[in-house]
């Protein structure tokens, strides 16, 4: 039985509004009267309470129709009294705990001790008795009213009408066919059902076959029709597959790129706003035309109209792809949505004063690496308000994202005691990590980033002279994982900041095509910061290591031939030479030559190859060759930072 | 809260199997008809979630009590029971209302994968 779709969905939505809950819980224990808040609350446990119905997950949907009962009480009384926002927090935590339940196909766990507690202590206290009576009858005649009143709406049931409560977005015009599985009886009777439902999403256009043909007893094991709705694909999607014998459903433009790309994504729905796939389909239109021109221009030999046609197709195919990225942008708020009550959380925990701001919550980044990115996040937030806040001090915590370029830039910070390089750095040596001389060598910034070797923050007494906690250096390799880069500042007593720069999407990367050692390889070019050509006589050479001078800097140059150890081609008379930028420094990589730039579609590389240091993934060159894609900046840590990142033995071996 | 069903079909065999399914799946069996008048009043009695019908029965067949039933609560889900070979009747059913249908022989899970996707739709 195929609920799997449906289950997704509500998975999804029904999180979306649990974030929104922390953060409106969070607002009203500052805002104990906030009217508004309080209302929003209340729609927020009543959509969660409609959907957990429809979905017949019992105990989800009474845990919130308490909720949502017992804020109605509250905006009667005008208020949440003290003590009761707590009661509401951890109502929303076993909420939470039942949604994980259900993600993870287990029974839903007992709900009953919570409404226990709420009937006893805190609720009488809270809601004068007559008031509460007059608050109960008066739900149920709500909810007994919108059981009997056909159409009422629930918002966000996993059915066509639900986006009925939204503002009504512009309707979109497509096509979607709907393929019956082999075992259908009927097919007649199941397209007319199949129509039925299309209707009840939108106007239909056109359909095959059509009602007339399916009531003389035509059925085919396919429907095909055009349809105007405002109700987004998706959407459309879940319904018409939740009808019996539905196999598959097409969209027209459906080529579900991203949905094949990583298995764990598949069934995962993104929502899309309609004017985005209007201009999508009105790009394919356009393309389809563009594909004509192309066609006749071809016959007829005609070379100057295929040049004119062929840019044009070119400029659409970019701007399709732009769309088509757009779709999958989601904004950070949709992660960063808990952060509130995490630090609220954690403030009361460690009695601390922490105060969150956030900044940049539209900022809008792929899916798939927002997703990537929550738990990171966590980590740095909690790290911030555990260790780099002072207790008896007001403290703040920040979240501020923005476009940089290419890229997003978030920088969590704090207004904490900071850390301080030279302590780092004696760290290192005393846990065995660097040898002093090396330790001596690392820059400010360069010891900054020792929180991020595995190990190193390990040790308690460590955690509290260092001000950080464990992990950083799972929080590095995710960021780096998704293309992104980490960057530490800090300075005693004036607190600590982490820039973390990611790609605002994965799937589509500019690359800059270069040799080394005889092969083409690419680079993406957020990692590089300038190419240049170089002269030999300007490198000049200090043991085995070469730099060259950039203005007023030195730096190393290394060769990407023999950090791949691949064959080395004697240089000619000038060098090519790509600049990359790393935490602290810069480093001149020097390759054969340059061959281009251009946008790749980037394909995750699987086992074994996924394991190679600095092979972030593959690309398919236009006459079928597989173009390997580096990421330079685990190769020269690799080079240079050995010992920072292999730790113990290195050092051993050094010493 | 259990989904509650209301079974009609005038063979007791039909209505015993469907019986024993709906019960396994957890779903509340609130009353049996045996013919399509028996339905209508059945309905009224006890407002189910869900009615599976059969087509052919006495007195009023299955697409007759259907509409009986439309007429009295368009909301209503009813689920109709067919034999294989009686397309036309089915399709006459879903145009007069129903919400889905089962054809016999049938399996168990989809039986209850219909009565669910019924249930769980607005």
């Amino acid at each position: 039985m195929d609920m799997s779709r449906y289950r997704e969905l509500f998975l999804s939505e029904t999180r979306e509004h649990l974030n929104q809950m922390g953060r409106l819980l969070v607002v009203l224990e500052q805002e104990p009267s906030g009217r508004e808040t309080i209302d929003a609350l209340f729609r927020e446990a009543h959509s969660v309470k409609g959907m957990a119905a429809s979905m017949g997950y019992e105990r989800t949907a009474a845990l919130a129709h308490h909720l949502e009962d017992m804020l109605d009480g509250f905006r009667r009384g005008g208020g949440v009294p003290v003590g009761t926002i707590d009661h509401l927090l951890s109502g929303l935590d076993l909420l939470e705990g039942l949604l994980e339940d259900l993600q993870a196909d287990q029974p839903e766990r007992d709900i009953a001790a919570f409404l226990a507690a709420s009937a006893d202590p805190v609720a009488p206290v809270v809601i004068a008795p007559e008031n509460a009576n007059e608050g109960n009858l008066e739900l149920i005649d709500v909810i007994a009213s919108e059981d009997a009143e056909p159409g009422e709406k629930t918002p966000a049931t996993p059915a066509l009408t639900a986006v009925a409560l939204q503002p009504p977005p512009a309707s979109s015009v497509f096509q979607v066919t709907v393929v019956l599985t082999e075992e259908a009886t009927a097919p007649a009777a199941r397209g007319l059902l199949i129509l039925r439902e299309l209707e009840r999403a939108g106007e239909v256009v056109n359909a095959t076959p059509t009602k007339e043909t399916l009531r003389q007893g035509g059925g085919c094991p396919r429907v095909q029709a055009w349809l105007r709705t405002v109700v987004p694909k998706p959407r459309l999607e879940e319904a018409l597959r939740a009808i019996t014998d539905v196999d598959k459903v097409i969209f027209v433009d459906d080529r579900r790129t991203d949905s094949s790309r990583r298995g764990g994504e598949a069934g995962r729905s993104v929502r899309v706003r309609t004017d985005l796939l209007d201009q999508v389909v009105n790009l394919t239109g356009e393309l389809l035309t563009h594909r004509f021109m192309l066609q006749r221009a071809a016959t007829q030999r005609d070379w100057n109209e295929l040049d004119t046609a062929l840019g044009q197709t070119t400029r659409l195919i970019g701007e399709l792809h732009h769309q088509a990225l757009q779709a999958r942008l989601v904004p950070l708020e949709n992660v960063a949505g808990r952060l509130p009550r995490l630090v609220r959380d954690l403030a009361r925990k460690t009695g601390k004063q922490v105060e969150f701001r956030m900044t940049g919550g539209g900022v809008s980044l792929d899916r798939l690496i927002l997703e990537e990115l929550s738990d990171p996040l966590v980590h740095l937030i909690r790290n911030a308000v555990d260790h780099g806040i002072e207790v008896g001090k007001p403290g703040e915590v920040t979240v501020a994202a923005r476009r940089e370029k290419d890229l997003v830039l978030i920088e969590i910070s704090d207004n904490g005691r900071g850390m301080d390089p030279q302590e780092l750095r004696h760290q290192a040596v005393a846990r065995r990590i660097l040898a002093p001389e090396q330790a001596g060598e690392l820059s400010d910034r360069e010891a900054l980033m020792l929180v991020c070797v595995p190990g190193f923050s390990t040790a308690r007494e460590v955690t509290d002279t260092s001000g950080r906690g464990v992990g950083m250096d799972v929080v590095k390799s995710a960021v780096e994982k998704l293309g992104g880069t980490l960057d530490i500042q800090s300075a005693v007593g004036a607190g600590t900041c982490f820039q973390l720069r990611l790609p605002l999407s994965m799937a589509i990367i500019r690359i800059l095509l270069i040799s080394s050692g005889g092969h083409a390889l690419a680079i993406p070019l957020t990692r590089v910061q300038r190419t240049l050509e170089l002269p030999v006589e300007d490198v000049t050479t200090t043991g085995f290591r070469r730099f060259f001078s950039l203005g007023e800097e030195e730096v190393e140059l290394v060769a990407l031939d023999s950090l791949l150890g691949l064959a080395g081609n004697p240089a000619a008379d000038g060098l090519c030479v790509v600049l990359l930028e790393l935490p602290g420094r810069r480093v001149g990589l020097q390759v054969d030559s340059f061959l281009g730039q251009r946008d790749a579609f980037v394909k995750n590389l699987g086992f074994p190859l996924d394991r190679l240091p600095g092979m972030s993934g593959a690309t398919v060159e236009g006459d079928g060759r597989v173009l390997f894609i580096i990421d330079p900046h685990p190769l020269l840590e690799g080079q240079t930072a050995a010992i920072l990142f292999r730790g113990k033995e290195t050092f051993d071996a050094l010493s | 809260m259990a989904l509650r069903v209301l079974i009609v079909d005038d063979a007791l065999f039909m209505r015993n199997m469907l019986r024993d399914i709906c019960v396994r799946a957890g779903f509340e069996v609130v009353a049996e008809g045996d013919n399509g008048e028996a339905a209508l009043e059945l309905f009224r009695e006890h407002r189910p979630d869900l009615v599976t019908m059969d087509i052919v029965m006495p007195k009023r067949s299955g697409i007759e009590a259907l509409q009986d039933i439309m007429v009295e609560d368009p909301q209503a889900r009813v689920v109709m029971v067919s034999a294989l070979g009686q397309d036309s009747l089915v399709l006459e059913a879903v145009e007069a209302g129903a919400r889905d249908f089962i054809v016999k022989p049938f399996k168990e899970e989809k039986v209850v994968d219909i009565i669910r996707r019924v249930a769980a739709c607005a």
